[in-house]
């Protein structure tokens, strides 16, 4: 399994250096560091996963002696490697560019909203395509977009504020609550996704 | 040892190759207890199957001509001179009945059939 | 005699199609050829023998191990090429190799190399730039790398030139040698079978027809050639199916010798090509099902 996840970064390496420069970029004008998290931890998770969806590559890894149980793990445990590593490269961006360090619950926060994310994408694009996972947004946005004209016009300070006062709770335990929660949610996704896979015809 | 096959035979290639083995045998090109090239060789070099090769062996030593050691490959066998004369009066024999049967079948008779014989044999030598 | 492959009983309804209690074994250290028109279940089986698709029911077993319990040690000894590439296409043939060769434990990468050199393969330029042929060399490559027991081929000669379909015979025999090698393939192109296959698979929509050594195909099947006058309803039950013209009939059977004895010297019997024998096979199931539906 680990040669499976050694292989996703072998092959995405050069788009990591490629992205390494917007991060930066970013990083300098001082955007948002959950935001520049999410986001690139995302793409690169994706583009990954989009790489191999391609029923020749389905077929070669199956024949392959991997099981389909390993090639699907190591999409989980690669998503989280990958989002290690952004972070890592945030972090570290940010004290160099800025001479400060980024809080652990702003790190935390983005761990969660990016394997959130995955617990739903990935079930989603095994059973249907990632193809779709980006029309399945577009209409979200679209969604969102009407909701905030026409119903709820501040839904977006709103989602700030709750995101302010989310980073500014002092309670380590509700942290606690919320890390497990999403651990769960990741294992749930994790279980759910192998399932998918194993029925899967190419 | 030379070994020609020809596709479009209607002899099967098995036999075919038996054939020209069996003739270089009883010619002598062929010494007894000479190492035959393996099944599989053989059947690589005349770009063949190695199941063709394995069926024409598999009669060669069925009628004796050679025999197999396993793990090491096939051999040719000590000549019986006796034993070749006798399996060889036997076809003759059998030739000789057809000829016979086909004899009496348009009314042929035994002194016509012997001329016949005699300025063929002669012929031929 | 050890078998490789085997596979029992073994149902699939997949897109329509159906294989319906198939049951073939491949028999060690022989070549068999899988034959069949498109479509009627080669790919399907293909696909059941690397666990890529599970039966609906029966079982699939290959050196004897099952793939519940033995899928990575089963893999690890299987070699594989598929028609269509399956080697990303934007990577050269060196990264290809570093990503697939930890997967195996027996990789060789002096065998490799070696491979590489004799097909001429450019080891740093892009995949997707490869022709047909250099594609099916790569995959050749790899799934002979890493000593495997078995290889199993899904139509490698397909748009292949004849020059490399020979090399490529040649090249099978080779691997023939030790007599340790499994080769199993699928192929459309009956003529390449002439020259390598010790086993004949014969499947048609789904059914498995017959597994014979390519001689014995000689030996009980022929095509038969003569008058109409000689067909009866008791002659027209000695063949397979029949194509009948103003001019004569021809027939195949399955049974040479009968015929040869029922017919005499009024019929011509000829030596069938494989090609004879799927299409007539192909015929005489379309009559079946025509004269009981």
């Amino acid at each position: 399994m680990l040669n499976l996840i050694r292989k996703d970064i072998a092959l995405q390496k050069k788009t990591l250096i490629i992205l390494l420069l917007p991060l930066f970029a970013y990083l300098f004008f001082g955007s948002s560091t959950i935001w520049i998290g999410v986001l690139f931890c995302i793409a690169i998770i994706m583009q990954g996963f989009s790489m191999d969806e391609k029923s020749s590559s389905n077929l070669l890894f199956n024949s392959l002696p991997y099981t389909r149980k390993e090639i699907v793990s190591s999409k989980y445990v690669g998503a989280c490697v990958f989002t290690f590593l952004v972070l890592a490269t945030i972090f570290m961006g940010n004290l160099i560019i800025h001479k400060e360090m980024i809080q652990l619950e702003q790190l935390l926060f983005t761990m969660s909203i990016v394997m959130l994310f995955i617990s739903f994408a990935f079930p989603f694009s095994y059973l249907l395509n990632s193809q779709y996972l980006m029309i399945a947004f577009a209409v979200l946005f679209v969604l969102y977009f009407i909701i905030v004209n026409m119903f709820i016009p501040n839904l977006n300070d709103r989602i700030r504020e709750l995101v302010q006062t989310a980073l500014s709770f002092d309670n380590s335990l509700l942290y606690l609550i919320v890390v497990v929660s999403v651990l769960l949610i990741y294992i749930v996704s994790w279980m759910l996704s192998i399932r998918i896979y194993s029925k899967k015809v190419f | 040892m030379q070994i020609i096959i020809s596709n479009y035979s209607k002899e099967p290639i098995y036999e075919q190759i038996y054939t020209q083995v069996k003739k270089h045998i009883l010619t002598n090109e062929l010494q007894p207890g000479q190492s035959l090239p393996s099944m599989r060789q053989l059947a690589k070099d005349l770009d063949i199957s190695v199941i063709t090769t394995k069926r024409a062996y598999e009669e060669l030593e069925k009628n004796g001509f050679i025999y197999s050691v396993v793990g090491k490959g096939s051999y040719v066998s000590e000549q019986n001179n006796e034993m070749i004369m006798e399996r060889k009066m036997k076809v003759i024999e059998e030739q000789l009945m057809t000829a016979i049967q086909n004899s009496k079948e348009i009314g042929v008779e035994l002194s016509e059939l012997r001329e016949l014989l005699t300025l063929l044999y002669k012929e031929e030598a | 005699m050890e078998n490789i492959i085997e596979l029992q009983g073994v149902n699939k309804s997949f897109n329509g199609f159906k294989l319906q209690d198939f049951t073939i074994s491949v028999k060690r250290g022989f070549v068999t050829g899988f034959i069949g028109g498109n479509g009627v279940g080669k790919s399907t089986t293909i696909k059941l023998i690397m666990n890529l698709l599970q039966p609906d029911s029966g079982t699939v077993s290959i050196f004897g191990l099952d793939y519940k319990n033995h899928e990575k040690e089963i893999k690890q000894r299987i070699g594989f090429v598929f028609d269509e590439n399956i080697l990303y296409e934007n990577v050269t043939l060196n990264e290809m190799k570093r990503i697939i060769k930890p997967a195996y434990k027996n990789w060789d990468d002096a065998l490799f190399n070696q491979y590489v050199k004799k097909f001429e393969l450019p080891l740093n330029k892009n995949i997707k730039n490869f022709s047909k042929g250099m594609m099916m060399k790569a995959s050749l490559t790899i799934a002979l790398s890493h000593h495997a027991e078995l290889i199993i081929m899904d139509e490698p000669t397909s748009g292949l030139d004849p020059i490399f379909r020979r090399e490529l015979l040649e090249l099978l025999h080779e691997l023939m040698q030790n007599g340790e090698k499994t080769i199993f393939f699928s192929t459309h192109i009956t003529t390449d079978l002439d020259r390598i296959a010790d086993y004949i698979t014969f499947i048609h929509n789904g059914e498995h027809i017959f597994t014979k050594e390519y001689y014995k195909i000689e030996e009980e099947y022929a095509i038969v050639k003569g008058e109409t006058n000689l067909l009866d309803r008791d002659t027209e039950r000695e063949f397979i199916a029949i194509r009948k013209s103003n001019y004569g009939f021809e027939a195949l059977t399955g049974n040479k010798q009968r015929t040869e004895e029922v017919f005499g010297d009024a019929a011509i019997l000829e030596k069938p090509t494989l090609e004879d024998i799927m299409l007539y096979t192909k015929r005489g199931k379309d009559k079946y099902v025509e004269s009981h539906s």
